[in-house]
């Protein structure tokens, strides 16, 4: 039995309560859409004692169902004035599920210091002072935290850097890996600047001596779980590609076909691209001794995570993602690997968002405060995020925070939220994808890139309009559902291919729930989720006026291609036709 | 006629010109050669791949041209 743990940070009062029937069937980003649009005013300030912080893991989480321990981060964001779900990989999700925890909702506001939140594996649960740690570091914090911890215990945390108590919109939530480093990051949408504003500093969850939790069915969990892995293992990207090079092997083949985004959004090829490309990275790290495989969470098996380490071997961060290198990198016009680690460090020590800080970086440098691949002057500048200088609270608040304030045009934001690797003229899919979800230009919501350029899930035209709407409402659903599950979203790759990793998911479903899964069912969670989040927008004021790219990518052609984004409006606005009846099947408006 | 050729991930080691890499390199073809001529040759007819020329995905019965950009990818993803 699973409990929601409501934490007031107001009254400093911790209780629990079984999950309510209505949400049952909920996990992940399924309960914390639902809880945000139940419980939280549409026009609350994000960064006040109204706005709620909700953590859930998915419906696998504590379950051996390969890569199910995704944990989800739910609130009002302050970078784009809506609803968000952050989702983390890391040890936390899996912690929480053994405590019997399907999700803590964090409300109020501490009215004065700093908290952590202690979980112990007897149950028991308390706000601890965390003053002392005012003003550290997710690494330095790390160190701290475990130094309160017993010898031999297994615990895993999720923190905030100085970005978060300053309160910045790009400010992320670090959770650790399983080896306890702080390096995996909900990074999108300002959530550490909601943890930090109720005065949390530090989650801190023990598990030990626990098993893993209750199935309905265990035998055909079982049964189900090999299958899912078996098809995981035999599709060549969740087997090989990913396994081997991890998300960074997409930079060569996105800058092949023209849509990698190049010092901000300008072009849609780097000349360094190869310098930055996962199968450089994967040599040289190799080469200086680094691990080039293992998953971020246990119970992976597409192990795409690596350690980025220095010229000496010594770990530097963790290896940088796809998106990381792109936005440090090619976005900036710094091409090489070194320097990307160096910014990926400091982004992830202060704790902000890499792809929000690399775009906003990019505005920055396109202002001519500095030039295109000046990594010193990068460095110098992200140093300033959380000190209170004027230059690092401008990109601590992001891409949109920097254009405005120093005069640039371009800003590469849908809802306030910078836009991730692909440029949207080449590849209209993901334009698609930016412009429409709820979350803000979140690739993740909707990964056209699989049909567009992968040949993943069939092949849709990238530089075409046609069919776009359909791929990404399709995708948008489905990612929503992997969500819930607490399925990372690189199993969609098989997912997509190979019809009996579906079958899997619905028979781990149902084996470990007790109900029957069907297909439609989970895609009819999927539209649940979307209509929450639809909805809330919708209360909190956004329109289809929202749903649209910036200006400039509908008139400025982006070479090589020299194409613009053409999906028509009127199309753009049917993707969420079906939340009316789905709203009006949940009883909700 | 001569191409500029590109094979990336896994696939790079089979590159015909020395030393390639990953690195487009000049390579000559027959005229009027088709993608799946071309990827014959290279040994890669029995490989799932992704080809690009030119940056825009290409079917097997593409026939090249002078001075195409011609680059193959194994089955990626990520991001």
């Amino acid at each position: 039995m699973s409990d929601i743990m409501r934490v007031d940070m107001s009254t400093l009062e911790i209780k629990r309560e079984p999950l309510p029937e209505r949400w049952v069937d909920f996990g992940g980003r399924a309960l914390t859409s639902a809880i945000v649009f139940e419980e939280i005013p549409a026009d609350a300030d994000p960064l006040g004692p109204a706005n709620k912080l909700i953590f859930a893991p998915g419906t696998f989480g504590g379950t051996t169902a390969p890569n199910g321990g995704r944990l989800s981060i739910g609130a009002k964001s302050p970078l784009t004035g809506g609803i968000k779900e952050s989702n983390v990989g890391g040890q936390l999700a899996h912690t929480l599920s053994r405590l019997g925890i399907a999700g803590i909702i964090f409300e109020g506001a501490a009215n004065d210091g700093l908290y952590s939140l202690v979980l112990e594996a007897d149950g028991s649960a308390k706000l601890e002072r965390s003053d002392a740690w005012k003003g550290l570091n997710n690494y330095d914090l790390a160190e701290k935290i475990k130094a309160t911890r017993p010898d031999g215990d297994r615990f895993a945390t999720a923190s905030v850097g100085q970005a978060g108590e300053a309160l910045l919109s790009s400010a992320s939530i670090a959770v650790t890996d399983p080896k306890g480093i702080p390096n995996r990051h909900a990074g999108r949408g300002g959530l550490g600047a909601v943890m930090a504003s109720k005065g949390l500093k530090a989650v801190i969850a023990s598990d030990k001596g626990l098993g893993g939790v209750v199935h309905a069915d265990k035998d055909a969990f079982n049964v189900a779980t090999r299958k899912f892995a078996t098809a995981l293992r035999e599709h060549p990207v969740t087997g090989e590609g990913l396994p081997t090079y991890g998300t960074q092997v997409l930079t060569n083949i996105i800058n092949e076909a023209g849509g990698y985004p190049t010092r901000n959004f300008q072009a849609g090829q780097f000349e360094f691209a190869e310098a930055l490309s996962g199968e450089n990275m994967r040599e040289m790290t190799i080469e200086r001794g680094g691990n080039v495989k293992h998953g971020c969470h246990t119970g992976c098996v597409i192990q795409c995570s690596r350690y980025w380490v220095d010229k000496d071997g010594d770990y530097k961060t963790k290896g940088m993602e796809y998106e990381s290198v792109w936005s440090l990198g090619a976005n900036c016009g710094i091409g090489d690997l070194d320097d990307v680690g160096e910014l990926d460090r400091m982004c992830g020590d202060i704790g902000v968002d890499t792809m929000e800080m690399g775009a906003a970086m990019a505005v920055y440098m396109e202002s001519g405060a500095i030039e295109f691949g000046d990594t010193k002057g990068a460095l110098k500048a992200l140093a300033q995020v959380g000190t209170g200088t004027e230059v690092g609270t401008t990109l601590g608040n992001g891409a949109e925070a920097v254009g405005l304030k120093y005069g640039v045009a371009r800003i590469p934001v849908v809802k306030h939220q910078a836009m991730a690797a692909y440029d949207p003229r080449p590849i209209q899919g993901i334009g698609v994808t930016y412009a429409t979800t709820p979350q803000g230009a979140d690739h993740t919501a909707g990964y056209a890139i699989t049909a567009n350029i992968l040949g993943v899930g069939g092949t849709v035209d990238p530089l075409s309009p046609v069919g776009q709407v359909g791929l990404s409402q399709a995708l948008q659903i489905a990612t929503a559902m992997l969500d819930a599950m607490g399925l990372c979203i690189f199993v969609a790759f098989a997912v997509l291919d190979k019809p009996e990793a579906f079958e899997a998911i619905c028979e781990m479903a149902t084996a470990h729930t007790g109900k029957n899964w069907s297909a439609d069912d989970l895609m009819l969670l999927g539209k649940k989720v979307l209509t929450y989040e639809r909805l809330f927008n919708g209360k909190a004021g956004f329109t289809n006026a929202d749903d649209r790219l910036p200006g400039y990518m509908y008139t400025e052609k982006l070479p090589p291609h020299n194409v613009v984004f053409t999906v028509p409006d009127a199309e753009l606005d049917t993707l969420f036709d079906f939340v009316a009846e789905t709203a009006a099947g949940m009883g909700i408006a | 006629m001569t191409i500029e050729l590109a094979l990336f991930a896994k696939f790079s080691a089979r590159h015909p010109v020395p030393g390639a890499g990953r690195s487009a390199r000049p390579y000559s073809v027959p005229e009027c050669t088709t993608v799946g001529q071309l990827i014959g040759d290279l040994g890669l007819a029995d490989e799932l791949r992704i080809t690009f020329v030119n940056g825009r995905h290409a079917d097997d019965e593409l026939v090249l041209a002078q001075g195409d950009r011609v680059a193959v990818f194994p089955p990626v993803a990520g991001g």
